[in-house]
């Protein structure tokens, strides 16, 4: 080996790592909340009675989970602004580009969700004389998002992980000051290995915790 | 809009961006050859009844699992020629990063595949004086390897599409590509536009056959 080790320089860094990490799990955050109304939105219209509505969804969502999220970024970052004629700064391209991913990986979360919502409760709400947003709202909603719920939180942990792909647009996160830092100190082992294990303890718990979900929400349906 | 729309920038330099696409597909098959065979090998050590096997493989397993991709890749090119001393073309560290990133997803794959082979076929095994080596060659392997189809084809058309981030340490793939002659030719709208194009006619048709095996085989266990 030709190098040492010195992971003592960490603690230097810990309050920039902390400023990032900060920045990644706001980003998280608000494309979750962002993505996941999106992805109901699409998984509604993916059910549509209007075939052309259901064709748009679905290309939408094609579209999205085909090509790398690298590519989604990069389009919205150096092609929308040319469309649209406005400056994006690279915290709207990078809210735009992660929340139309956790929509489309999402729509598809709430579409097999919803089709696991027996059709005999939509006749139900028929033969009851339900008006259509009580149908949505208070039958059908509850049942598709109670069912969804485990893959939705995978979604979540998904999406934080595809977060570190922003700073190749030059936002600040964790991944981005972690690569900084490392190229400032000539330290790529030490501030890399930290930065790794920082999205690990954040992404491992919540996978467990997915799991453990999922479990039970399988005994209560089965119940 | 004061852009103009001019495919021809692209199309004058297809040839760059081909080019581009052969180094991703051998970044794709060659990491699908290493997850597919060394995602089984992990998922009998996971699944092993020895702790000191079995602990070290699953956290394997879930450090690929639990972290970005983007940071597996720029480890594996910044830290293993430091920390070991190898300096490897970058087509074939890029192999290597996704190689183990698919064997770390694949694993999961085969492991659920494994524990749905019927207890009684590894009983029948034992029964009729098979090795162990022979029961996992012969009745697990077959039966895993089948089962897990589906999400070892997905898992494959997910690191095609991963991929993309090795652009980011500077291996010429379809997206480094697509980034130079967008920034050479000025014209990012009609770049990136036909790379995700290229992306996606080569994950729709796979991701479709996905879902055509996995309705056909719903019909079938019915």
């Amino acid at each position: 080996m030709t190098m040492t080790l010195d992971f003592a320089i960490l603690p230097r860094f810990a309050d920039a790592l902390a400023l990032g990490l900060w920045t990644t799990l706001k980003l998280t955050a608000l494309c979750i909340i962002l993505g996941v109304g999106l992805g109901f939105l699409i998984g509604l219209a993916r059910s549509s009675r209007s075939a052309l509505i259901r064709a748009i969804a679905g290309t939408f969502v094609e579209f999205f989970r085909g090509t790398p999220v690298l590519i989604q970024l990069f389009w919205i970052f150096f092609c929308l602004p040319l469309i649209l004629g406005v400056e994006l700064s690279n915290f709207v391209s990078a809210t735009i580009a992660l929340t139309l991913y956790m929509g489309a990986i999402s729509s598809e979360t709430f579409r097999s969700s919803l089709k696991a919502v027996g059709a005999e409760q939509m006749d139900a709400c028929i033969a009851l004389g339900l008006p259509r947003r009580a149908q949505i709202l208070n039958v059908i909603l509850p049942q598709a998002v109670l069912r969804a719920i485990p893959t939705l939180l995978s979604n979540c942990i998904s999406l934080f992980k595809e977060s570190a792909l922003v700073s190749a647009v030059g936002m600040a996160d964790l991944m981005f000051i972690g690569q900084n830092i490392s190229n400032n100190t000539a330290r790529p082992v030490e501030v890399l290995t930290a930065v790794a294990l920082i999205y690990f303890t954040i992404a491992f718990p919540l996978t467990r915790a997915v799991t453990l979900i999922e479990k039970r929400m399988l005994r209560k349906l089965a119940a | 809009m004061d852009y103009i729309l001019d495919l021809g920038a692209v199309t004058r330099n297809m040839d760059q961006l081909w080019q581009g696409l052969g180094v991703t597909l051998l970044l794709t098959l060659a990491a699908n050859a290493i997850g597919i065979v060394a995602g089984f090998g992990l998922a009998l050590l996971v699944l092993n009844r020895l702790a000191i096997i079995r602990i070290p493989a699953m956290l394997f397993v879930e450090f690929f699992r639990c972290t970005p991709a983007l940071i597996q890749i720029v480890w594996f090119f910044y830290c293993v020629p430091m920390l070991f001393n190898v300096f490897l073309d970058p087509i074939t560290m890029g192999i290597l990063a996704l190689g183990l990133n698919l064997t770390a997803f694949n694993a999961e794959a085969y492991r659920a595949a494994i524990q749905g082979v019927p207890r009684e076929h590894l009983d029948a095994g034992i029964a009729l004086g098979l090795s162990p080596a022979q029961r996992i060659l012969n009745i697990v392997l077959p039966q895993a390897l089948r089962n897990s189809v589906p999400v070892l084809l997905t898992n494959g058309i997910g690191i095609f599409q991963q991929s993309a981030l090795v652009a980011i340490v500077g291996v010429a793939d379809l997206m480094y590509q697509g980034k130079t002659l967008a920034t050479e030719t000025y014209r990012p709208i009609e770049t990136f536009t036909v790379v995700a194009l290229i992306y996606l006619a080569i994950s729709f048709p796979v991701s479709q056959f996905v879902g055509w095996l996995e309705r056909r085989r719903g019909y079938a266990v019915r």
